[in-house]
C-alpha cells in the first residue's frame, strides 16, 4: 500500500480508496483517470477475547466482523445496513445504522487503526487501549474522513460480550407527533434499546407485501420498533415492565411483542427493506439528523413542506438518535431544479432545528453543494488546511466532501 | 369449545449444532424455543376461540425449562398451562410420549379438539399426535392447512398429504396442522408481563397415576430404543472440468460411477 502511494504521490496519480461499494454518497466514485484501490484481499480478523477487541483488516466485510464475533461467543452491535461493506468503508465514513444508541457509532468502537497516507507514511494510531490521551486524536480524524486523509488498511475494534435476551417491540400510534414524541421519555426513564426505529404502517405493510411477508402490528399508522437486548431474561423483563408502565401512562395503542428469533428476524428484515418498496420511484435520500427531541419538529415542517409541494414524502428512521431518512419521490413534470428546492428547505429547517444535513452517510460526491451551503465558513478553511497538510498534492480521493 | 394444544419446546433449529462424534444434539448450543408448528396451532386454537368462545388449555412434557414456552402461550391466548414433568417420563419414545401426554388429557377430563404441530423441527416424526388420538380412541386428521367449516360436532378441513384431501371430522377429535393454516399473532406485551406472574401447573407421574399404567411412561414404556445416531456429513459441491476429445467419454464414464445414468 506504501509503496502504491509513494509511486502515485510522485507522479500525481489520483488514488480512489474502495471498500465494498455500498455507500450512499457516491464518495468511492473516481472522477478522474487514477488507481482504483481495493483492498478486499486484505480481510484477516483476528479476535482477541481478552480484551474484547477484533484485529481487523480493512478489507474485511462486516458480516465477517459479526461472524467471527459471534463464533468467539462475542457482539458487534453496530448494523449499519449492508454486510458487504469493508471494515475500511465502515471506518471511512463513520457509519451508525439501527443499533447505534446505547453505545454509538463506528467511532465508539474503534480504538486503534493502522493507516497509510498519501505521503506514504505508515501510522499506528491508537491500538487495544480504553483511554488515550497522547495529542491531537488523528485517529478520530481519520474516522469519517470518507478516504480524503489516509487508507486505513487495519483497525482494532471494541467488541461487546453476546446479549442473552432480547426481544422487538412495536409501539403503534394513532398520531406521528405523538409518536416520535415518545422516544425521548422512553430514554428519561432508564431505558436504552438497542435500536429504536420509526416506520409508517403504510410503507411496511407495502414493503413486508414485495417480500411476500407480513409486519405483525395492525393498530395506528404510525410505529415506534424498540430492540432490546440484555444480559438476562430477568434485566429484559424489568426494561420491558418499565416501557409497559411508560406506554400505560402516555396512552398509546396496544404494544406488541417478538421474543423468538425468527420473529424478530422478520419484523428487522421488513424494517431493512423498506428501500426497496420505494426504489423505483425514488429521487433521493436524506438522512438528516436533529437533537431526538427535535425529531417531531422536523417531521411536522416536512408535513407542511410536502403539503405545500403537493407532494408525498415518506419517512422512516433511527428515531433514537435523531436519524430521519426522508425519501423526496418522483414527481410528474418536476425537474432537478424542484427536487433542489424542496431539499434545500428540508435541510434549512434541520439547521434551525439544530441539526445536520448528514447524521451517517456522509457528503461524498452527491452533497458537496449543499455541504458547501450549510457548512460554517471557518470549519471549512481549517478542513480544507488538513486535507492539504495530509494530503499536499490532493492525490487520494479527490473531488469529494469539498467542490 | 374446550380445546387441547400439545406443545413441544425444542433447540432453535437454525443455530443448534450437532456433535458428530456422540452422535447428539449439542442442546448448550441452542437457545430452546416453541415448536414453530405448534404456534400454528396453537392460533387456529385462538381463533377459534374468537368464534366460539370456550378455553385453551396448553400441555408440554419435557424438562421443567420448558415452562418458558408454556408462558409464551399463555401470553398468546391460552387459558390455562400444564407441564408434564418428571425423571420417569424421561427418554421416551414417540408411544411413550403420546400415552404419557393422552393420560394427561384423560385427568384434563372433557375436551371437543385436540390441535398439535404436523411434526417438531427436532424430532420430526409426526408420530406423537395421531399416536394421542388412538390412545384416546377419538379420530385425527394430520397435516390442516385449511379449516373450513366449524360446527358444535363436527369440522371441515383440507388435509394437506402431498394431495389435498376436503375431511370431514366428527369432535371430539384430533388435528395436526401444517404452516400453511395461519400466520401466528405475536403476543401484546401487556400479556407476556401478565403472563409471566401466571401459575403454571406441574404434574409428575404420581399424579397420572390413577388414569394410566406407569410403566408406560418415559423408558420403560419405550418399545424402541436408538442404538446409534448418524449424522450425514455435508458435503459442498464438487467442480470438475473435462477437456479434451475423449471429454464426453470420461464425463458418462463419471456420471455412470455415481450412478447418475444408466
Ligand atoms: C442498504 C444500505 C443501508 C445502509 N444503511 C446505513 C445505515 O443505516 N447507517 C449508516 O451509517 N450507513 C448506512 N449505509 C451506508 C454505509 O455507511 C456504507 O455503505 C458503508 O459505510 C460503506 O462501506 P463500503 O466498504 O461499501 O465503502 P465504499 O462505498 O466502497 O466507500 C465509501 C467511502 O469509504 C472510503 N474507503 C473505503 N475503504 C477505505 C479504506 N480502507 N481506507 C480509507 N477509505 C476507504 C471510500 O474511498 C469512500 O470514500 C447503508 C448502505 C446500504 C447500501
Ligand atoms: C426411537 C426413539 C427414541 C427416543 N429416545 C429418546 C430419549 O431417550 N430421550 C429423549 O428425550 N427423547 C427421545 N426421543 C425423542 C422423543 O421421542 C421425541 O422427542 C418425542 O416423542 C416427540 O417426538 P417428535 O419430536 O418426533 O414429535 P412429533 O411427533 O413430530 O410431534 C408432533 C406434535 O406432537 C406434539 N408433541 C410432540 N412431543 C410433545 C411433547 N413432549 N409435549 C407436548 N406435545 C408434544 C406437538 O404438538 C408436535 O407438534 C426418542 C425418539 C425416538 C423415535
Amino acid at each position: 500500500m506504501r509503496q502504491i502511494l509513494l509511486v502515485a504521490n510522485k507522479y500525481r496519480v489520483p488514488v480512489f480508496p474502495r471498500g465494498g461499494g455500498t455507500g450512499l454518497a457516491a464518495a468511492c466514485m473516481p472522477t478522474m483517470s487514477g488507481i482504483i484501490l481495493s483492498l478486499e484481499r486484505m480481510n484477516k480478523i483476528s479476535i482477541d477475547k481478552d480484551n474484547l477487541m477484533a484485529e481487523a483488516e480493512a478489507g474485511a466485510t462486516l458480516g465477517d466482523l459479526i461472524k467471527a464475533a459471534d463464533e468467539a461467543g462475542l457482539f458487534f452491535p453496530l448494523h449499519p445496513g449492508d454486510e458487504g461493506a469493508h471494515i475500511g468503508g465502515l471506518i471511512a465514513c463513520n457509519a451508525g445504522g439501527v443499533r447505534a444508541i446505547k453505545t454509538g457509532v463506528m467511532r465508539n468502537y474503534v480504538k486503534g487503526i493502522e493507516v497509510v497516507l498519501p505521503t506514504g507514511e505508515i501510522l499506528i494510531l491508537g491500538g487495544k487501549l480504553v483511554k488515550n490521551n497522547a495529542g491531537y486524536d488523528l485517529m478520530q480524524l481519520i474516522i469519517g474522513s470518507e478516504g480524503t486523509l489516509g487508507v486505513v488498511t487495519k483497525a482494532w475494534i471494541r467488541l461487546q460480550p453476546r446479549p442473552q435476551a432480547s426481544a422487538t417491540i412495536i409501539i403503534p400510534f394513532e398520531d406521528r407527533r405523538k409518536a416520535l414524541e415518545f422516544v425521548p421519555k422512553i430514554f428519561q426513564i432508564g431505558v436504552f434499546p438497542l435500536a429504536i426505529e420509526y416506520v409508517e404502517k403504510e410503507l411496511v405493510d407495502q414493503t413486508a407485501k414485495i417480500l411476500g411477508m407480513s409486519w405483525p402490528c395492525k393498530e395506528g399508522k404510525y410505529h415506534l420498533m424498540l430492540i432490546l437486548a440484555e444480559s438476562s431474561e430477568e434485566a429484559l423483563l424489568l426494561e420491558c415492565e418499565k416501557l409497559m408502565d411508560l406506554c400505560e401512562k402516555v396512552g398509546v395503542l396496544e404494544p406488541i411483542i417478538a421474543e423468538r428469533r425468527e420473529e424478530q428476524a422478520n419484523i428487522l428484515k421488513i424494517r431493512s427493506e423498506i428501500y426497496s418498496a420505494l426504489k423505483n420511484e425514488l429521487i433521493d435520500i436524506l438522512d438528516t439528523t436533529v437533537p431526538p427531541a427535535k425529531m417531531a419538529d422536523l417531521i411536522e415542517s416536512v408535513n407542511k413542506l410536502a403539503k405545500k409541494y403537493e407532494t408525498y414524502i415518506p419517512a422512516f428512521g433511527h428515531a433514537g438518535d435523531g436519524n430521519l431518512h426522508l425519501h423526496l419521490m418522483r414527481k410528474e413534470g418536476w425537474s432537478k431544479d424542484d427536487y433542489d428546492r424542496l431539499r434545500d428547505e428540508i435541510y434549512e429547517k434541520t439547521i434551525q432545528l439544530g441539526g445536520t444535513i448528514t447524521g451517517e452517510h456522509g457528503i461524498g460526491y452527491v452533497r458537496r453543494e449543499c455541504f458547501k451551503k450549510f457548512v460554517d465558513r471557518k470549519a471549512l478553511e481549517l478542513m480544507k488546511e488538513i486535507k492539504k497538510a495530509f494530503d499536499p498534492n490532493n492525490i487520494l480521493n479527490p473531488d469529494k466532501i469539498f467542490i | 369449545m374446550e380445546i387441547i394444544v400439545l406443545i413441544k419446546q425444542v433447540p432453535d433449529i437454525e443455530k443448534v449444532r450437532f456433535d458428530a462424534e456422540k452422535g447428539r444434539i449439542d442442546r448448550s448450543s441452542a437457545p430452546a424455543e416453541t415448536n414453530p408448528f405448534d404456534l400454528n396451532a396453537l392460533e387456529a386454537a385462538i381463533q377459534l376461540k374468537e368464534k366460539l368462545g370456550g378455553s385453551i388449555t396448553v400441555l408440554s412434557m419435557g424438562p421443567k425449562q420448558a415452562e418458558s414456552s408454556l408462558r409464551d402461550a399463555l401470553a398468546r391466548g391460552a387459558d390455562k398451562a400444564i407441564l408434564l414433568t418428571d425423571g420417569r417420563f424421561a427418554g421416551a419414545d414417540t408411544l411413550a410420549t403420546a400415552y404419557t401426554l393422552a393420560t394427561a388429557i384423560k385427568k384434563l377430563g372433557r375436551f371437543d379438539l385436540i390441535i398439535c404441530g404436523e411434526k417438531t423441527v427436532d424430532g420430526d416424526t409426526g408420530q406423537v399426535g395421531p399416536e394421542v388420538a388412538e390412545f384416546l380412541g377419538i379420530p385425527h386428521v394430520a397435516y390442516v392447512s385449511e379449516i373450513r367449516e366449524v360446527h358444535q360436532d363436527k369440522l371441515l378441513l383440507i388435509s394437506d398429504m402431498g394431495d389435498k384431501y376436503l375431511v370431514e371430522v366428527k369432535l371430539p377429535a384430533l388435528i395436526t396442522v401444517t404452516k400453511d393454516l395461519n400466520t401466528p399473532r405475536l403476543p401484546s406485551l401487556r400479556d407476556v408481563l401478565k403472563a409471566r406472574k401466571k401459575e403454571i401447573e406441574v404434574w409428575n407421574a404420581d399424579a397420572l397415576s390413577d388414569y394410566g399404567d406407569l410403566d408406560g411412561f418415559g423408558v420403560k414404556g419405550s418399545k424402541t430404543m436408538v442404538v446409534k445416531v448418524v449424522i450425514p456429513s455435508e458435503k459442498g459441491r464438487k467442480g470438475i472440468i473435462f477437456r479434451g476429445e475423449d471429454a464426453a467419454e470420461k464425463l458418462l464414464e463419471v456420471l455412470r460411477e455415481n450412478r447418475l445414468v444408466n
